[in-house]
This record gives C-alpha cells, sequence and structure tokens, in this order.
C-alpha cells in the first residue's frame, strides 16, 4: 500500500519541519495538535518558512498555496485514522510518547507503521504499549528537517525487517537518505557531534584559538559547510545542553559531559540562532553576522 | 479508426478521443490531482461538459474513468472500449534513441526508463501513462510521439555545443530542441497554406506560449531550434530566462548564497517575463499593464520581441531563404501587438504587413501584405491531431505487416 496522508503528532520545531517537509514533496499531511492558538501559530511559523524560501529562489507563490493546501490542521487525534503513516514529533518524556502510541494504535489501520521523531527514548519500549510492535520504528530527522538530507531510521528491538524496508522507502520519497540505526542513546550523529562541540569548547575555553578560527580551520580543513560552534549554535545551545546531559548519563563517560563554556552561555540566555547569539551573532533571518577577518 | 490521445504529468492526465476518419474530436478533457482524494475529473463528449470531484488513486484508475465516461449510455461516444484502435501518447524526450514515433514494445519502454535523466520531471509520468493504458486497455497498441523527435534532423553542427566532446559521448548533452510536435503540425499546414510540397518550403516556426521555441524548416526538416538541452533555452518565456551567459549562474549562487536546486528554481520559475516585469508570466497581462504605460512591462515585451526578432534573423540566415514565417501557440495566435512589433521589424527580408488581417485571433490566417516577399501566418497548433495522425499511421503500418 502506498502513504498517500502523513500524520504528525506535534506542531513544535520538529512537527512543524516534518510537516512542510512532507508536503513540500506533494504529500498529504494532517498535522495533530494540542489547542487551536498552538495550530495557528504553527500555520504561521511554516508560512513564514515557506516564505523564506520564496525570497531564496527556491519556491513560487503558487507552489507555497498548493503546500499550505495540503497540510490540514486539527486537535482531533481520531483524524489521524485517516492517515497511511503516523509520526509522533512531541518532545516529552517516554511516558507522554507510550500514551500516544497507545491511542495511535487503537485508531490507525492495522497496516499503519507508528513512528517516533525521538533522538533519546526508547522505541522498543513505546512499542511496548500497542499491539503492533513490528510496526513501530524510530524515524529521527535532523534539524533543520526541510533542509537536511538525512534520516535515522532507527529499529527497536521487535520491528519487523519489512517495516524497515518500508520506512526507508517513504523517506526516499522525500528525496532524503536514510541510514539504519540500532536503537542506542544518540544514534550516529548525536553521539558524534556532542564531544566535537565538547572539545571545541575546551579548545576555546584554553585559549587555543578563537571561536572565529576553531570554525574557520574544521570547515576548510574538513570541508565541512558549517564549523562545531556554528552547528552548535543552529542546533540550539539549550539542546545541545540537554543532549549532552542525557549522553553523560547514558553512557558514564567523560567525553560526553556537558561544557561548562555551553552551560554558561545557556545560563546567560544565548542559546545560538534562535535567540541571536550563542558563539556567534545572528541577523533575524539565522543568517551569520559577519565581523572580523576570518568569517565568511 | 478511433485513436486516444494521452498527455500524462505526474499527477494530470489530459486526454481527447478522435475519429481519424474526419479528423474531429469526438471527446476531451483531463483529469487533475491524480493521486488524490480529491481529484478533479473533467469530461466533454455528447452532450454538457461533466466536472467531477472524487478519489482517483492512480493514472491507471484515471485512465479507467476516462473510459467509463468515453462509454457512459448517456455521455459516451462509443459503445464498447474496444472501439479504440490505439492509444498515442506525448512523450516529452526521446533522446538520442528515438527519432520518430514509434510503437510502444517492451524494448521501446526499456528505452524510455534508460532516458529518465534526461527530463526526470516528464518521462517518469509519461511511461506511467503508457503502463496505465497497457493495464485498461489491454488489446490497442500504444504509440509514443516525442517532443524531440521533429528536431532529431538538426545536422550536428547545430546540435552540438562547443564543450568538451567527452561531455556528448559520456553524457549525451547536445541540443535536442523540444515543441516537435507542434513545430512539424504548423510547417506542414503552412506548405498547405502556401499551396506547395512541404519539400519545396523553407519555413521559420515561431511556438509562443508558456514556454516558447522557433525553429527553421528547411524543405519540412528542422535544421536548428532555439530550446537546446533542456527547454531553458532560447527565447524569453513565461517565467523561464532562455538564454543567458553560463557565467552568470556561479556568481549569483554565491552572491545569493543559494545551491542548485535554488538557482534552477530562480532561472525557470522565477525569470522570463514574470521576472523582468515583476508584473506576471501571462502575455495578457503584459499587454494590459503596457495600455497603462507601465514601463517594465513595456520593457518586458520589447525585449521579448527583440529576442524573437534575433532568433527570427539568425535562422533566416540558417535558411538562406525564407518562403513563410509561422505564428502558434497562446501567444503566437492570440497577440496581434506582438506579430506586428516583430513583422514591422523585418523589412529587411521583404516582410509587408497587413493590419487588418493581423487582428485574427486563434484561427488561421496570412497577415503579410500580397506583395510580402515572405507570406507570414497564424496558424493555431493542434498537437493532438498531429500525434493522432502519427498513431494511426503506425498502427495501420503494423495491421498491414
Amino acid at each position: 500500500m502506498s502513504v498517500r496522508i502523513w500524520g504528525v503528532v506535534g506542531t513544535g520545531l520538529s512537527g512543524r519541519g516534518i510537516a512542510e517537509l512532507v508536503a513540500t514533496k506533494g504529500l498529504e499531511v494532517i498535522l495533530v495538535g494540542q489547542t487551536p492558538d498552538e495550530l495557528t501559530q504553527a500555520r504561521r511559523q511554516i508560512e513564514l518558512s515557506l516564505q523564506h524560501e520564496i525570497e531564496r529562489w527556491a519556491l513560487t507563490e503558487s507552489e507555497k498555496r498548493a503546500i499550505l493546501s495540503r497540510i490540514t490542521m486539527t486537535t482531533d487525534m481520531t483524524e489521524l485514522a485517516r492517515a497511511d503513516f503516523v509520526i509522533s514529533a512531541r518532545v516529552g518524556d517516554i511516558e507522554e510518547d507510550k500514551a500516544i502510541l497507545r491511542t495511535l494504535d487503537q485508531l490507525c489501520r492495522g497496516e499503519v507503521i507508528l513512528a517516533s521523531n525521538t533522538s533519546t527514548l526508547s522505541i522498543t519500549e513505546m512499542a511496548s504499549a500497542t499491539n503492533r510492535p513490528d510496526r513501530v520504528i524510530g524515524c529521527h530527522f535532523l534539524q533543520p528537517i526541510p533542509k537536511t538530507k538525512v534520516v535515522q531510521v532507527v529499529r527497536g528491538l521487535k520491528t519487523s525487517d519489512e517495516t524497515v524496508a518500508r520506512v526507508m522507502e517513504l523517506v526516499e520519497r522525500l528525496d532524503r537518505t536514510g541510514v539504519e540505526v540500532y536503537e542506542s542513546p544518540g544514534y550516529i550523529t548525536t553521539r558524534l557531534i556532542i564531544p566535537l562541540i565538547n572539545e571545541a569548547c575546551q579548545v576555546l575555553m584554553e585559549g587555543v584559538a578563537s571561536a572565529e578560527d576553531i570554525d574557520t580551520a574544521m570547515r576548510l580543513g574538513f570541508e565541512m559547510a558549517r564549523g562545531p560552534l556554528e552547528i552548535a549554535d543552529r542546533i540550539g545551545l539549550d539542546t545541545v545542553l540537554v543532549m549532552a546531559e542525557r549522553l553523560w548519563r547514558e553512557y558514564g563517560d567523560l567525553k560526553y559531559r556537558p561544557s561548562p563554556y555551553v552551560k554558561k552561555l545557556v545560563r546567560a540566555g544565548h542559546l545560538g540562532v534562535e535567540t541571536g547569539e550563542g558563539f556567534f551573532k545572528y541577523d533575524a533571518n539565522g543568517d551569520r553576522i559577519k565581523n572580523g577577518g576570518t568569517g565568511r | 479508426m478511433k485513436i486516444l490521445v494521452l498527455n500524462c504529468g505526474s499527477s494530470s492526465i489530459k486526454y481527447q478521443l478522435l475519429d481519424m476518419e474526419t479528423e474531429s474530436v469526438l471527446a476531451i478533457g483531463k483529469v487533475e490531482r491524480v493521486g488524490m482524494e480529491d481529484a478533479i475529473f473533467e469530461y466533454k463528449g455528447a452532450g454538457e461538459k461533466i466536472k467531477e470531484i472524487g478519489t482517483i488513486l492512480d493514472h491507471t484508475a484515471g485512465v479507467r474513468k476516462v473510459l467509463k465516461a468515453l462509454t457512459d449510455p448517456e455521455h459516451g461516444v462509443i459503445k464498447d472500449p474496444e472501439e479504440i484502435a490505439a492509444v498515442g501518447h506525448r512523450v516529452v524526450h526521446g533522446g538520442e534513441a528515438f527519432v520518430s514515433s514509434v510503437i510502444i514494445t517492451e524494448e521501446v519502454k526499456r528505452t524510455l526508463r534508460e532516458l529518465f535523466d534526461l527530463a526526470p520531471l516528464h518521462n517518469p509520468a509519461n511511461l506511467t501513462g503508457i503502463l496505465a493504458a497497457e493495464a485498461a486497455l489491454p488489446h490497442a497498441p500504444g504509440v509514443a510521439v516525442f517532443d524531440t523527435a521533429f528536431h532529431s534532423t538538426m545536422p550536428r553542427k547545430a546540435f552540438l555545443y562547443a564543450l568538451p566532446y567527452a561531455m556528448y559521448k559520456r553524457h549525451k548533452v547536445r541540443r535536442y530542441g523540444f515543441h516537435g510536435t507542434s513545430h512539424k503540425y504548423v510547417s506542414q499546414r503552412a506548405a498547405a497554406i502556401l499551396g506547395r510540397a512541404p519539400e519545396e518550403v523553407n519555413l521559420i516556426t515561431c511556438h509562443l506560449g508558456n514556454g516558447s521555441s522557433v525553429a527553421a524548416v528547411q524543405g519540412g526538416k528542422s535544421v536548428d531550434t532555439s530550446m537546446g538541452f533542456t527547454p531553458l533555452a532560447g527565447l524569453i518565456m513565461g517565467t523561464r530566462s532562455g538564454d543567458i551567459d553560463p557565467g552568470v549562474i556561479p556568481y549569483i549562487m554565491a552572491r545569493e548564497e543559494i545551491g542548485i536546486s535554488e538557482i534552477m528554481s530562480m532561472l525557470n520559475k522565477h525569470s522570463g517575463m514574470l521576472g523582468i516585469s515583476g508584473i506576471s508570466s501571462d502575455m495578457r497581462q503584459i499587454e494590459e499593464e503596457m495600455d497603462k504605460g507601465d514601463p517594465r512591462a513595456i520593457e518586458t515585451f520589447e525585449m521579448l520581441e527583440y529576442r524573437l526578432r534575433q532568433y527570427i534573423g539568425a535562422y533566416a540566415a540558417v535558411l538562406g531563404r525564407v518562403d513563410g514565417i509561422v505564428f502558434t501557440g497562446g501567444i503566437g495566435e492570440n497577440s496581434p501587438r506582438l506579430r506586428k512589433a516583430v513583422c514591422e521589424n523585418l523589412a529587411f527580408l521583404g516582410v509587408t504587413f497587413d493590419e487588418e488581417a493581423n487582428q485574427v485571433r486563434g484561427k488561421e490566417q496570412i497577415i503579410s501584405g500580397p506583395d510580402s516577399k515572405v507570406t507570414v501566418m497564424v496558424i493555431p497548433t493542434n498537437e493532438e491531431l498531429m500525434i493522432a495522425r502519427e498513431t494511426a499511421e503506425l498502427v495501420s503500418k503494423m495491421g498491414r505487416a
């Protein structure tokens, strides 16, 4: 059965990003939020994001209208009975995600695959709340979701090969590349980027090099589009802190221990691109404000 | 003999059923939003036009729906789908593999798949349409009619780009040209209007629509055309830039900090008449604003006319002798102002102009003066009829063989 209608639960950054991406690729989306206000806000954010794409010449006004018309917004979970694939993208704890999965299990047709966008919670545990543990899977989209080309497809203990294969196809339909990972905190991307950010902070704190030069060296030296400190700013330093703490707790390895420098910035309210300042400064469009000779 | 003509996009099907004894259209319509629960089905056969909204999950379901309407006791025009002798498909890109229309076989479908890279937006949808027709009408042979085929007669010096030759050998990068079915149809009609055999006349055919191209047609064969490897080259179009210096592309990408998909979107969707005027991609709206004296609309029109005239001049030099110039396509058939502006500037070719005849819209008409050295004509294009003719011809041959 081909997937035409995606269900997305949650209107946060991830939920909105997934809805925008899926609708941009010509598929229909049912986006479920908790309150009408939350949905109004979500629609405005998606419109803003699409407007930004028009300004970058990537879309036209009529394409934007068509994309928005493919997103149905509702506070009524039961509408997800129409969906061919549902992903939960609400940021919460495991109990909350289990409750959502349990509800979806009752609402959705038997063959429908249920997914979670989580990067840290256990898919196996979520699956245990349903009667279809073989059709529960992790599907972790990386921020910024409308741009990033990779999706980590996460196997729980009982996820079937067929489910993995079908989700790989769904991801490909969105022009994304899926990488298969087994359930493990941080998967690939979070687990590798946190120690890199930590070490960059260490180099900065030791006074070995400036933030600007650290990023420049890594960008040009290893053909990275962005240096580790700008990456941290774009993820959001509060999020970096949470990810680091979770990894540290899980693995008990010092390489994951959050850098005091990140903690300090977060306490000062400098969360990165979102607040306009982190390791670097940003304008309202999220573009780096270039100061000094070593910047881009 | 009755022929069904299909033009399939990724989520649309345009169709016509033609009776080839009289070359008349029995039924016409389209299906839009294929794959959706609110697909739109339009049909005009016997009686009133029908419009329905409902679920059409794929192209096969769409074609089945068309057949149901065609055989409907009330609105239908045939009793049995078996009456459809063959299906003619519009296929955008034939590459170098297809130089004329072909009966669709397994081999043809395999080759079509190999051509996906050349027209990633169109060819896969065209093949989907072919498979849908085969599923819904297993008795009827299919024929593929290619937008590129008419231009396959271009000489190498016209179709090669001055890039490293390896780019042609390795990746088949060359000029292909498009709108071939339209250029072929109007050049045949033009020869008939001139009362001469196609082999005897030299023509410059201007297909001006949402996408636009000019072709130099020598003795019935295309020898050059303005579109190239993709339909982005040549004339200024609704939203496409046409010819630009390729050096502009990396410069803009660096300055605007955008990637390949954004620059391609800029060149295809944000440029052309829309991009220059900031008003519209529609010639009618540009002309309305010109009447109000809008300077950007006037400049847009002047640029478009200038580029078109440059190509006509170039192709006059290619052909050596020009017997006729043809205007077709939405703009070519419906903009007396553009035709006049072009023709007034072609006096050096011996073109004179009949102001009154030029007022015509959407029907065949000679618009040059009786003393004109070159006959200028408006000829509404009819790609569906051309596809149906080629289809009928091939299946008749197949029947005889």
